[in-house]
């Protein structure tokens, strides 16, 4: 009963417009005062060791930093200008190379805002200028932009595996598949419609655009040859794999993009390389676009680890009070079976994705639901996954979702218009979390097949 | 959960509850207090790192935000270094002489020790003797030689590793299995009931039985607490403490050969020593103890070397 | 980009350039060393055994050090979609409810902050489970300025404070009350700027304490792409 409590009242706090993280945190100092004999002292080092007691989640900073790097419209436009070499002759061509482009910089990025406005500012105005409807346009990217955290690097990942102790590289491994299946089935839904709604196609640019363009873009899709070869590899761990993606994004944009920093020039004037400034080898650390990059990125980690921070908070209390033992116990006591445990468990989500944001919700929901998980036998990276599309469909629906508020942004708006326009392609999204959820080797075949099977240890 | 009017003793560790020896014993501790102490006293036992982890532990009972405790003994390194004394290698010929110098006046008042920081030992909880494991053969120390060593954090591990010429590598435990698989280290060391219960075995070509070292956890409490408990209290708590240790200790040696035989059922290759070989082992990593014995005492070493002439 | 709602001269610009100097300087820090770390172990066999540690720590400083700054420039996310439906008056009297909210949250924070700190530093923690109603009397275990971090190792320039923490006694590795004095720092910032949003909203400068996503910045840069039908 007390927890149903806490639960209204961090809802509460939400809606009256106190920022997340603190109506988290607030809640739960609140509670463990009054219910508990836990001590002042003890939330503040919660506070601290949350970053510094939980080496996985150090993976998050590097990822951000990785991405901003890499989010410099060069970026963007070069993956683009690849996608529809590649798939701007079908019908619908250029809303195809628009999911195609999203997948992309999916595995450049941690997040999906990040992919709807690197992708969707760019990709919404080319549609548009060819024919199609804004709201097609904005339906199509509000959709794929949800990728990014499906398809590896994944914040939402990195947060459920530290809170689960299941492994990183796992759990990238395991969104592959899963990433690459809701793609094609966004990109086959978007033909069929094209075909019968007649829409338009760009002509075949042949195979040397294709060449010329995949060459370009190659740069920064090596990112996640780099991240998913080197923890596979044995060259790092998860978490060093984000801090050398983020050195490799400074240097690829420094040094061969030239987007940023010393060697960057306005637009016509002829590429320098290093080989005219080799100083900028030097000059590029203090660079103010470096400087700028790294604020910004390190902006971005403080207020998610601020909502992380408190909902690690959140997880003391329900583990003082030992919730996590007693619904567990209830759960099984009623008798629940895997499917309709993640039936509630999807239900759970969605509701909690209207009001959470993502990373905070998993710190708080995975706790809960592991154990159970783990009784009724389900697979821990199947969870996650699971865990992770719900996340993903949270972030479009009404009335609060992420990527319906960045899309409206985007593309200039109102929210119930984009919920409107992606309501087709959410239909698509929902029969993929079914499948996801009852076919468990979408996601734990990949990882089974080049690390083994997984090991439960708990 | 706790009724009403009871005292609360919240203990904390890192392990399951039900297949590794800390997790075990702390569940026993539980029961019998629970049992034996109903209506005066209530254990809540949170495993698996749940509510702390081995480092914060010990701040957080400082501060009386938790009652007990049973982390392994190098954490207690930074509260006097007389601890070190469990990490230097083949300071213990076998978990027998471990034990019985653990029962000696040293061993006894090591518990003490820390008496002055806030910490109480309450009783000395095995693990079992450390193996080496890596991904190419280890017969002679040289084998060891440039490769990479998960180690816990502890200066005398790193010094141990050092004087193989290998390298120690800090890394969390949760990391180490795919570490271990992918090759971003080499090997590392640990229990038979850590090697199996983790699976190490299945990621390393084999492991060698060296024995060279030992794990093994303290119960510890605060002194602030447990001085403020009613005397009778104080002495049943300390009382079904002592006889579960007992208890757990006497089974250790069989959950240990249990978990070495689970491993070799599922495969893994294990590597033992002859005389001549394991000489060698001793050879390369005793002068690490040089450089510890101002720590430790030099009285200690002696009565640790004492005891294991008897065994 | 940052900075863009308020002025970047005198010494509010100059604050500012420095805390988004310290943002950058440690999150590149911890790049820094993590890349070196993985450098020497697989090209060198070999190893910073004190950089895991020492990212660690600058983690929980990056972000105890910018929640503060965050709170200035109205970056924390939160739910506006019930805020937003509101006429001005009710919803800056939510808004100063939430900033009251913030304020009470700061200010548990800070003395738990303090509370945790200050033993480590040898100094007392106060009394009191909500409210600070005094000074601890200092017992045998209050002194915790002994207390070393895992891995770190003491600077040699700091020697001279051992007399005054440690007895004296050598430190082998860095006292722990040094990383964590971020704690007390950060949390008191923290009131102080949540003091501050509180009073803008009060005075009808600020409409609120949150902003609904991570990308809005982002947003308004290429917002002019896709103006109208
Ligand atoms: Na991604
Ligand atoms: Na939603």
């Amino acid at each position: 009963m007390d927890v149903v409590l806490l639960f209204v009242m961090i809802i509460g706090l939400m809606l009256l417009g106190v920022p997340i993280a603190v109506s988290l945190g607030f809640a739960s100092t609140i509670f463990l005062l009054v219910l508990s004999d836990t001590s002042l002292a003890s939330i503040a080092q919660s506070f601290y060791q949350a970053m510094a007691g939980h080496y996985t989640l150090l993976a998050i900073p590097f990822f951000i930093l990785a991405s901003s790097f890499m989010s410099t419209g060069g970026v963007a436009r070069r993956i683009i200008r690849f996608s529809i070499a590649l798939v701007g002759h079908f019908h619908g061509g250029l809303a195809i190379a628009g999911v195609f482009a999203c997948m992309m910089f999916a595995a450049l990025s941690g997040s999906s805002p990040a992919t709807v406005v690197a992708i969707g500012s760019i990709v919404i105005a080319g549609m548009r200028q060819v024919g199609y409807t804004k709201d097609f346009a904005a339906g199509v990217i509000a959709n794929a932009g949800t990728l990014g955290i499906l398809i590896p690097p994944s914040i939402v990942m990195v947060v459920y595996a530290s809170a689960t102790d299941v492994s990183v590289g796992r759990m990238f491994l395991a969104g592959v598949i899963p990433g690459l299946l809701a793609g094609t089935m966004l990109m086959v839904t978007i033909y069929v419609i094209a075909r019968i709604r007649n829409m338009p196609q760009d002509p075949w640019r042949g195979w040397g655009e294709v060449w010329e363009s995949g060459r370009d873009a190659m740069w920064g899709l090596f990112l996640i040859v780099i991240i998913l070869g080197g923890i596979y590899g044995g060259i790092f761990t998860p978490t060093e794999a984000a801090a050398v993606a983020a050195v490799y994004a400074f240097l690829i944009a420094n040094f061969v993009y030239c987007d940023m920093g010393p060697l960057k020039v306005a637009e016509g004037e002829r590429k320098r390389t290093l080989l005219h400034k080799p100083i900028a080898l030097i000059t590029a650390f203090f660079h103010k676009d470096t400087k700028d990059t790294l604020f910004e990125a390190g902006k971005l980690t403080i207020t998610l680890m601020f909502i992380i921070a408190n909902a690690l908070i959140l997880k003391h209390v329900l583990t003082d009070e030992q919730i996590p033992q007693q619904v567990a116990g209830a759960m099984l006591e009623a008798g629940f079976g895997p499917i309709l445990f993640l039936v509630i468990v999807n239900v759970i989500l969605l509701i909690g994705g209207q009001f959470m944001e993502p990373s905070g919700l998993i710190v708080i929901v995975a706790p809960l639901v592991f154990p159970i998980a783990l009784e009724l036998g389900i697979d821990p990276i199947h969870l996650g996954i699971i865990m992770v599309v719900n996340m993903e469909i949270g972030m479009i629906t009404p009335p609060v979702g992420l990527n319906l508020f960045v899309t409206s942004g985007v593309a200039g708006m109102s929210i119930m218009r984009v919920v409107k326009a992606s309501l087709p392609f959410l239909a698509v999204l929902f029969v993929f979390l079914i499948l996801v959820t009852y076919v468990p080797f979408i996601s734990t075949w990949l990882p089974t097949l080049l690390m083994g099977p997984e090991l439960v240890v708990k | 959960a706790c009724d009403e009017g009871e005292m609360v003793i919240k203990f904390s560790h890192v392990t399951n509850t039900d297949r590794h020896p800390k997790g075990i014993a702390a569940n026993l501790l539980m029961e019998r207090v629970n049992a034996e102490m109903d209506g005066t006293a209530c254990m809540e036992v949170y495993p698996n790192s749940t509510l702390y982890n081995d480092d914060q532990v010990l701040e957080a009972m400082l501060n009386g935000d938790v009652q007990m405790a049973a982390p392994s003994l190098s954490k207690f390194e930074q509260f006097t270094k007389v601890f070190r004394i469990f990490d230097l290698p083949f300071m213990f010929k076998n978990i027998e002489a471990v034990d019985a110098f653990q029962a000696s006046d040293a061993g006894q008042e090591m518990m003490q020790s820390m008496a002055r920081r806030g910490l109480l030992g309450l009783g000395y909880w095995h693990n079992g003797m450390k193996q080496l494991s890596a991904n190419k053969p280890l017969n002679e120390p040289g084998d060891a030689a440039g490769l990479k060593f998960r180690v816990q954090p502890s200066e005398v591990l790193k010094a141990q590793f050092e004087a193989l010429d290998a390298s120690p590598q800090p890394m969390a435990f949760s990391e180490v299995y795919g570490a271990l698989q992918t090759g971003v280290v080499d090997g590392q060391e640990n229990t038979w009931s850590n090697i199996y219960g983790q699976k190490f075995f299945e990621v390393q070509d084999g492991t060698t039985e060296t024995n060279h070292g030992v794990l093994d956890y303290l119960v510890v409490t605060s002194t602030d607490w447990w001085d403020g408990l009613d005397e009778g209290v104080r002495e049943q708590l300390n009382t079904i403490v002592t006889e579960v240790t007992n208890e757990r200790n006497a089974a250790v040696a069989e959950v240990d050969a249990e978990a070495r035989q689970a491993v070799v059922d599922a495969g893994g290759e294990i590597r033992e020593l002859d005389d001549a070989q394991r000489q060698a082992w001793v050879d390369a990593m005793m002068p690490v103890w040089e450089q510890f014995t101002d720590d430790v005492g030099q009285e200690n070493i002696d009565a640790a070397q004492g005891i294991n002439a008897n065994f | 980009m940052a900075g863009k709602d308020a002025p970047r001269s005198g010494w509010g610009g100059f604050v500012d350039e420095f805390e988004e100097s310290v943002i950058a300087v440690i999150l590149g820090l911890m790049t820094i060393i993590t890349f070196i770390n993985v450098v020497l172990r697989y090209g060198f066999n070999t190893g910073l055994i004190w950089g895991l540690e020492a990212t660690s720590l600058l983690f929980a400083w990056l972000v105890l050090f910018g929640i503060s700054y965050c709170v200035k420039k109205t970056a924390h996310l939160g739910v506006d979609a019930v805020v937003n439906v509101l006429p001005a008056g009710p919803r800056r009297l939510l808004g100063l409810i939430a900033g009251a909210i913030c304020i009470a949250y700061a200010f548990l924070l800070t003395k738990g902050a303090w509370d945790y700190w200050s033993n480590f530093a040898n100094l007392p923690q106060t009394t009191g489970r909500w409210f600070p109603t005094g000074l601890e009397e200092m017992g045998r275990t209050s002194y915790r300025g002994w207390y070393e971090v895992i891995d770190i190792p003491f600077p040699e320039w700091l020697r001279w404070i051992q007399p005054i923490m440690n007895d004296g006694q050598d430190y082998e590795k860095l006292p722990r009350f040094i990383p964590y004095v971020i704690l007390p720092v950060g949390a008191a910032l923290l009131l102080f700027r949540f003091i501050q949003a509180t009073l803008r909203i009060w005075r009808g400068e600020a409409n609120g304490l949150i902003v609904s996503h991570e990308a809005e910045d982002a947003i308004d840069d290429v917002a002019h792409l896709n103006k109208g039908d």
